[in-house]
């Protein structure tokens, strides 16, 4: 049975990534696929839409932790949005809430990089 | 004190399509012990987290192998006792810098760092060939 499911839009050149249910370490390859074909494509504004998202383990967080200098250096970045509370409390425990923007919905997460190429 | 007898054992196999019931399964066994659900999700994150490395770094990934998994209750806590063999574990780092791991493109090393927050106590043992990773977590006073 399949728990962890993930779909992306592409919005300019922004993408969405939405990834759903509970991500660990058995389905982390299905959720790095979908960063490493954006990057691939030089998106390199990503925005992790996370309202669908019930659980993470550090497997999850590792691969958004792994391609951020890469993106960043090409000057993108990850911006995460739209975490319930227990996802949201998960990312803090490990300082995420320190390097990465985390916005309330995606509407915001989307203008936060318009703001920033205008 | 913690009961000698485990409340639950079971022996799971070395494969990460185990972890969603080993998670499912310690927040429910956290619960029965009077834990509230967000310590209970926490807990349960910890076993993802020790049962992640013991397959993929102790095992590497052989799902051959097999892991066994005991819960101790107490009034004040509860106690998580994972034994496997294989590689024996090491602790990591005792705290992450995550700017620095960001600059090495680590995508791994979050896991015992996260155990370390969310449990009072973690410790790995290796006797002979028998590696050992007990976590404990006492209630919080209201």
């Amino acid at each position: 049975m399949k728990y962890f499911h993930v779909r992306s839009k592409l919005l300019h050149e922004i993408a969405v990534l939405y990834p759903k249910g509970h991500l660990d370490a058995h389905n982390v390859e299905r959720f790095e696929r979908e960063i490493i074909k954006l990057v691939g494509n030089d998106v390199i504004k990503i925005v992790v839409n996370c309202k669908d998202l019930n659980y993470i383990s550090s497997a999850g967080m590792g691969v958004i932790m792994g391609y951020l200098d890469e993106i960043r250096e090409k000057g993108g970045d990850i911006k995460l949005c739209s975490l319930n509370e227990r996802v949201f409390e998960i990312f803090d425990l490990v300082g995420f809430t320190d390097i990465y923007d985390f916005l309330n919905d995606e509407k915001t997460a989307l203008n936060k990089f318009n703001d920033v190429s205008r | 004190m913690f009961q000698d007898k485990p409340q639950l054992s079971i022996v799971i196999s070395s494969k990460t399509d185990m972890l969603k019931m080993v998670v499912e399964l310690t927040r429910h066994i956290a619960i029965l012990n009077g834990f509230s659900i967000t310590d209970a999700q926490k807990i349960s994150l910890a076993v993802d987290e020790a049962i992640t490395n013991v397959i993929t770094h102790s095992y590497q990934k052989n799902e051959a192998e097999k892991i066994n998994l005991e819960f101790f209750s107490a009034a004040n806590g509860l106690k998580i006792k994972i034994t496997f063999s294989g590689v024996p574990p090491t602790m990591g780092e005792p705290r992450v810098d995550l700017n620095k791991m960001i600059k090495a493109k680590k995508k791994g090393g979050l896991g015992v760092a996260l155990m370390k927050r969310i449990m009072d106590s973690v410790e790995y043992k290796t006797i002979g060939n028998i590696n050992s990773c007990e976590m404990i977590k006492w209630k919080r006073e209201n």
